[in-house]
């Protein structure tokens, strides 16, 4: 069912959805961006839907409300502990189709992964409804439609703005009270269906293509270009890594919490043991690290689906202009050719 | 030729003497160096008409046109008279009357600046627009006064050279629930700036003492834990310059102003020179100024009227680091004897 509303009648639905929702959406921190100037477009919760920037793409996605960026897990003294807790309000996210279906894949991470579920992402994704928001024509770093990701029908309300209008389709029959007052009318999202970026996802068939690939050239470049800051993998919305550590408190060593905040495997020491040990020590192997978990081994693990969603939020975010859409094309193209040679090695045989 | 010339008249109206008798070069301002492009047509004609075809991209970031005969003067000047109405009055908002006889006053030079947040990653400011709101405040002040924006501490715009240093500072704020302790900041700042961060329990700590505004950990934060304040601050420095007998570099005057205080202190400039120059404005170095009128003096003329935001901070000395040109006492001469000459 669609609706056509006013910004100032939304708002009055936004008050009574407050009720039982956090109302969480892409928002503009101005002056706050990278540069000065500049502004930063990241999650928050909204007093009025006009402050959802629909029109541009956030610099960070959505998973950060339901896999925060700092995490208390438990808090303990000296023999007892007490988990941390969650209110009973429901979280309502403004999000665009990529975001739904890489938080998919945050749901694989957590609940799926293994025999037991993750209760702290649980607790909170069960909480979680969305608003998705149509992207017009999308952006010049999408490939959302290379990875299959530009579709959703996981969604409670979808939302086109308009210039002094709404049109909500309710989907999810819990909301429908809300707008039981509004004009109906025929109103479906519209979902992207071409991007500027078309993006050939690699065929890694045999574990000795893997071992060659891990040693590719292309890898080496990257060494000078990176320079492991992570913000590729904080703007991910399908990163789920994290490192769980106990906080003493300062002023009482007795006390303390168990925490966890996120992690990047593009960061010096994401695999650092004890003894000094890591296992990717250049910026090159960390970026084949990513690249291959994005485009190769969550999905031979899990089987239905590549991990990237191609938001591009990667690309968006490098401060050194390495496209990873660039990256998965040349993999791409020199597993085709390592292809090529073995089989003419064959041949020759 | 004419070899009656009044050369400081000419100069007062940004004409150069040349070595070549009778000839000069025009230096026209381009206030916190950035202008439209297409004004370098203007250049090239008067280079081409009047001067010697050759163009000097000034020190001070003016465009410099050598070669300019005497009797053309005249002719320059009425052709230039739009742009110093573009430039000064429509572009920056000075408060003057474009007349045919070119620029009214040298005493307050071209306003310096790199090119700041209209392009540069690293900068907190738009030099350009303080540029111009200064150049509003100068000009055409027959005073004396240098003035050099920089965006960022990096101060590649030299602003540790002249009378007044003007520099682009970011005051970053932490969200501690964004990090990720990451160390990014902390290698940033121990690389480019001051070292000021620290890590505690897995976050960031910051000795607020020291940091320089550099804004390098909003550059580097991967999560946008670092953020910058969007109010825009500012470090003033004093009396910098170069010379012959006393090249200094300036000193810090006042730290984390915003730019209303700037603006105002600029202002108090005119005021200060005046009774320290007891209303003659002839040409020296603000530094020289400042050593005449004393510290204490200078402070209270200067920031007269001048309401300090509250994160302003005001040196309560200067300790002027001077070179050793007049004496020498650190050099001596090889193998002790000091040659002829």
């Amino acid at each position: 069912m669609g609706y056509s509303l006013s910004y100032g009648r939304m708002n009055e639905i936004l008050k009574e959805l407050q009720q039982n929702y956090r109302v969480y959406a892409p928002r503009r921190w101005a002056g706050r961006g990278r540069y000065s100037d500049t502004d930063l477009i990241r999650y928050g919760e909204i007093a009025a839907v006009e402050e959802v920037v629909h029109d541009e793409k956030s610099d960070f996605s959505p998973k950060e409300i339901i896999f925060p960026i700092t995490q208390p897990l438990f808090y303990f003294t000296e023999d007892e502990y007490r988990e941390s807790r969650v209110d009973d309000q429901g979280l309502l996210i403004f999000a665009r189709p990529c975001d739904i279906n890489g938080i998919r894949r945050l749901d694989t991470m957590f609940l799926k992964n293994g025999d037991s579920e993750d209760s702290y992402y649980r607790r909170l994704r069960d909480k979680a409804r969305f608003v998705l928001m149509e992207c017009g024509t999308g952006w010049d770093t999408c490939f959302c439609v290379s990875m299959g990701s530009n579709r959703t029908s996981d969604y409670s309300l979808a939302v086109r703005f308009l210039p002094d209008h709404l049109l909500v389709e309710v989907r999810d029959e819990a909301f429908k009270r809300y707008f039981s007052q509004e004009r109906e009318v025929e109103f479906t999202p519209e979902f992207v269906t071409s991007n500027p970026r078309t993006v050939r996802l690699p065929e890694i068939d045999s574990s000795g293509l893997l071992r060659k690939v891990y040693d590719l050239e292309m890898w080496k470049e990257y060494n000078s270009r990176c320079q492991s800051c992570g913000a590729c993998t904080a703007a991910c919305i399908t990163c789920s890594c994290f490192t769980t550590s106990d906080l003493i408190y300062n002023e009482n060593a007795r006390v303390g919490e168990r925490r966890r905040v996120w992690a990047s495997c593009l960061h010096e020491d994401f695999t650092a043991m004890a003894g000094g040990l890591g296992f990717r020590a250049t910026p090159g192997e960390r970026l084949r690290f990513r690249t291959l978990h994005k485009v190769y081994d969550y999905k031979a693990r899990f089987k239905e689906e590549q991990m990237c969603v191609g938001c591009g939020r990667c690309d968006d975010r490098c401060p050194e202009f390495i496209s990873f859409a660039t990256i998965i094309n040349r993999l791409s193209d020199e597993v085709e050719r390592l292809k090529k040679e073995a089989s003419q090695e064959v041949a020759g045989q | 030729m004419n070899h009656d010339l009044d050369i400081k008249k000419l100069r007062n109206h940004c004409y150069r003497q040349s070595k070549v008798p009778g000839e000069f070069m025009l230096q026209m301002r381009a206030p916190g160096g950035v202008i439209e492009a297409r004004y370098l047509s203007l250049v090239q004609h008067i280079a081409d008409t009047w001067g010697n075809g050759l163009f000097h991209l000034g020190m001070r970031q003016t465009l410099s046109i050598p070669g300019i005969k005497y009797e053309d003067i005249p002719a320059v000047n009425r052709y230039i008279k739009q742009y110093i109405q573009e430039i000064e009055v429509d572009l920056c908002g000075v408060d003057m009357e474009v007349t045919e006889e070119g620029y009214p006053a040298i005493g307050a030079r071209n306003i310096m600046a790199c090119i700041g947040n209209i392009h540069c990653i690293k900068a907190n400011i738009n030099t350009t627009a303080l540029a111009r709101k200064l150049e509003r405040v100068i000009y055409p002040s027959p005073y004396h006064i240098k003035i050099s924006v920089a965006g960022c501490p990096n101060d590649c715009a030299k602003g540790h050279f002249n009378d007044f240093g003007i520099i682009g500072l970011a005051k970053t704020e932490y969200d501690y629930d964004r990090c990720i302790g990451c160390k990014k900041c902390i290698e940033a700042c121990a690389k480019h700036a001051t070292g000021v961060l620290s890590m505690e329990n897995g976050k960031i700590v910051k000795d607020t003492c020291c940091c320089v505004g550099c804004g390098e950990c909003a550059l580097v934060c991967p999560t946008g834990a670092w953020t910058r304040n969007p109010t825009k601050f500012y470090r003033v420095l004093i009396g910098g310059r170069t010379g012959k007998q006393t090249p200094r570099m300036g000193k810090l005057f006042l730290n984390w102003v915003t730019e209303e205080v700037v603006l105002r202190v600029i202002k108090n400039w005119e005021d200060f020179s005046a009774e320290v120059l007891e209303h003659k404005p002839v040409y020296l170095h603000g530094g020289h100024l400042i050593d005449r009128a004393g510290y204490n003096r200078f402070k209270e003329m200067i920031l007269k009227g001048v309401q300090l935001n509250p994160e302003a901070m005001v040196a309560q000395r200067i300790l002027w680091t001077e070179t050793e040109y007049r004496s020498n006492f650190n050099v001596r001469p090889v193998n002790g004897v000091r040659a002829e000459g």
